[in-house]
């Protein structure tokens, strides 16, 4: 009898073991791609995802991070809807953009095409123009407060040597808001080289020797060959510079911590200023929330216009 | 006779001095026993902390199974890091805050209440003033550490220059109108790139309420329920400070949003005067390069001035607050307070050693000063800043002030937001 149920638990196991390498095989290629994207998808719902959908929870509470959230409903989305420093700050948001995405992008294209040439100290002046990207952002804003400095900055020293009075850059709202967006292109610009550099290098040269044949100029090469090969690059780097514009906060904390009066107040120095100065982490979520959904909304926006140009071409 | 004890009588006694044990146990375990970790978060320059290891060196001397880590945070950061720690549970188990500060965790119960673990007459031996500042619907909920006070830096070589002698006594301060005349003068004769700065600090705008006190006028009524509303000390105390920046008496990168460190200026000469506290002293006596001295606070139609300093607290978080409340105690019992306000130029708080001639390793006479002009902090200022709902306030009345100073917002403009403002706040609360 033991013999007996001993050899009916291992035909038991033997079949279940059959049945489990059967589905696998058969299943394999399906689940794969999930395997390996399972500790990336692991990290983004812990860091991303389920504080997204808590910010979300906490944007129809009050609470001030030290004591106990109440729920108040929609309460902190209508207030926005009445808070002149919160579309103040959203307007400052949007000519930040409006002046540091195409100018980054215009700067970074041009540096590209000049050090994509052969030239003496190419790689010198690659590096020079890549190293504000690679420094951390805080040490970048520091010395960039340093140099537009209204009592002992370079840029004032400078101004004075050629007869020039001193400047208040980063106390003025008129001077402020143009430091901070001087300071962004000498970041950013280098970055968008360094994309566009490498996306120059990976267009074959015999579209060039194809278009020298036909006869084409140098801006006709640009404009047939150059501008609509980089156009899934000034894609991303467009996505990438608008999310990095709306998303600003170390560079304006360091230099003008928002001010001269809010005059450098972009949205998330306002969410944030909500959140730890005034302690309404509620308000700040549902700011954040709202920030979220105009970045979504612009990303998915640009994603079909150039699916349709792509379309087109 | 020989006693006998049955079952039930050795069970009840052993129940009686159990429950005894964990009693008592509950104030010497720590003490006596088994380690103790406890962590004390502190923001500061280097002779503070040198002060603030000083005391925890002693006490693990007298108390072996306890280690003490001092978490030393960025000043500016320090209340969103500790706001975040408790949120997360995980605060340490003592924390600095100001006095302004004690009212929003005390309200919140995030602090312990200390009443537990101190006798009824403990706060006698404080000044009333700080007392009442880490007081909360009469329960203590953090321990007085010292105070801090402003006064007028000066540039004794520039001033001279400018043949301009300092008041010498309290009573002889300058009123508004000479310090501006000063500050005048230094202009005319190019002393110095701008006359003078005052020092705000990120958290700071409270200090602009000296200036609203020395003209009369405060934010709330008597009772501290009410806007007061209505006063024209509040215009024109905005359009006072407004005018340092429009006649460009101070430099603009002053202001409150764009604080830009003002000892700085003063000991490179930028600024002949400065409006600053005492913890400067040991920065501008290594930094400057001139003679230099302090003078008293200018005043209006009263003197008023700010009742700086910091208090401990015992976070909810800990897991011995006990121990953390007998470091406490330890902390601010009279030997230690006296070694700490002298090490680290502070003013203390305990009444014994107000009056008692306290001797700073670092200008005792520029320190005399400063000792003075704390009998000049009105009472009503104190409790404005120390209500639960002041960190509101402060955000809005440093909007409000930054806009005046640095973008032309009218002075009657400004009041009247900050009425509005004020009048929401205490609605909401």
């Amino acid at each position: 009898m033991a013999d007996l149920s001993m050899i009916s638990l291992r035909e038991r196991d033997e079949t279940i073991t059959s049945r489990i390498s059967g589905w696998w095989r058969s299943s394999r290629s399906r689940l794969t791609p999930y395997i390996f994207i399972a500790p990336n998808l692991l990290l983004f719902s812990v860091f991303v995802f389920f504080p997204l959908l808590y910010a979300a929870y906490i944007s129809v509470h009050q609470w001030s991070l030290i004591d106990t959230p109440e729920f108040v409903g929609a309460q902190n989305y209508t207030r926005l809807l009445t808070d002149g420093q919160f579309w103040q700050s959203l307007k400052n948001t949007v000519v930040f953009s409006a002046a540091t995405v195409p100018t980054s992008l215009i700067l970074g294209l041009m540096l590209a095409i000049g050090l994509n040439r052969h030239m003496a100290a190419r790689t010198l002046l690659r590096s020079i123009y890549f190293l504000p990207v690679v420094v951390s952002s805080v040490a970048t804003a520091i010395i960039a407060a340093w140099l537009f400095n209204d009592n002992y900055g370079v840029i004032n020293a400078v101004l004075k040597q050629v007869g020039v009075g001193r400047v208040a850059w980063l106390s003025t709202p008129q001077w402020a808001l143009p430091s901070i967006i001087l300071t962004t292109l000498w970041v950013r610009s280098g970055f968008c080289m360094v994309v566009y550099l490498a996306a120059l290098q990976s267009i074959s040269p015999s579209y060039y020797e194809a278009a020298v044949i036909d006869g084409a100029s140098r801006p006709q090469q640009f404009r047939y060959v150059t501008w609509p090969l980089l156009r899934p690059t000034t894609f991303l780097l467009l996505i990438l510079n608008v999310i990095y514009s709306f998303q600003v906060f170390d560079l304006i904390y360091v230099m003008t911590g928002g001010g001269p009066g809010f005059s450098t107040t972009m949205i998330v120095q306002y969410i944030y200023r909500a959140a730890f100065a005034n302690s309404e982490m509620g308000y700040a979520s549902a700011m954040g929330m709202v920030l979220f959904v105009l970045v979504l909304l612009f990303t998915v926006i640009q994603w079909r216009i150039n699916r349709r140009t792509e379309q087109f071409v | 006779m020989t006693r006998t004890f049955d079952r039930r009588t050795i069970l009840k006694t052993g129940l009686g001095v159990s429950a005894g044990l964990a009693v008592s146990g509950r104030v010497s375990r720590g003490l006596a026993q088994s380690p103790v970790k406890l962590t004390m978060a502190v923001w500061g320059g280097k002779a503070e902390l040198d002060a603030y290891n000083q005391v925890i060196t002693k006490y693990q001397a007298v108390h072996p199974n306890v280690s003490i880590r001092l978490d030393v945070l960025p000043s500016g950061q320090f209340y969103q890091q500790i706001d975040t720690k408790l949120a997360g549970r995980q605060a340490p188990d003592l924390f600095r805050a100001t006095y302004q500060q004690v009212g929003r965790y005390a309200m919140s119960k995030a602090a312990v209440d200390l009443s537990q673990y101190i006798d009824p007459n403990y706060g006698a031996a404080f000044t009333p003033a700080v007392w009442s500042a880490v007081t909360y619907q009469g329960k203590p909920y953090a321990l007085p550490h010292h105070t801090d006070t402003f006064a007028l830096f000066y540039n004794a070589d520039l001033l001279d220059k400018a043949g301009v002698a300092v008041p010498t006594s309290l009573d002889q301060a300058w009123t508004w109108d000479q310090f501006t005349k000063v500050a005048r003068l230094l202009k005319e004769k190019s002393i110095g790139s701008y006359p003078f700065a005052m020092g705000w600090s990120a958290n700071a705008v409270h200090r602009w309420m000296i200036f609203l006190y020395q003209h009369g006028g405060r934010l709330l009524s008597e009772d501290l329920k009410s806007p007061q509303g209505g006063s024209p000390a509040l215009v024109e105390t905005i359009a006072w400070t407004q005018s340092w920046f429009k006649d460009g008496l101070v430099p603009p990168s002053t202001s409150l949003k764009t604080a830009e460190p003002t000892q700085n200026l003063f000991a490179n000469g930028t600024i002949p005067m400065m409006l600053n506290g005492n913890w400067q002293i040991p920065f501008v006596d290594q930094q400057a390069k001139f003679k230099w001295g302090v003078t008293y606070l200018p005043r209006d139609v009263a003197m008023a001035d700010d009742m700086g300093g910091t208090c401990m607290a015992v976070s909810r978080d800990s897991k011995n607050p006990d121990i953390a409340a007998d470091f406490l105690k330890f902390l601010v019992n009279e030997e230690n307070m006296r070694e700490y306000v002298s090490s680290a130029q502070f003013l203390p708080v305990r009444t014994s050693l107000v009056g008692s001639g306290l001797r700073f390793p670092l200008r005792s006479d520029e320190m005399k000063v400063f000792i003075e002009q704390t009998k000049t902090i009105p009472e009503h200022l104190v409790g404005t800043v120390i209500m639960p709902t002041w960190g509101k306030f402060a955000s809005k009345l440093t909007d409000e002030l930054d806009l005046a100073f640095t973008s032309g917002q009218s002075p009657e403009q400004t009041a009247k937001n900050i009425e509005a403002h004020v009048k929401g706040i205490l609605l909401s609360a």
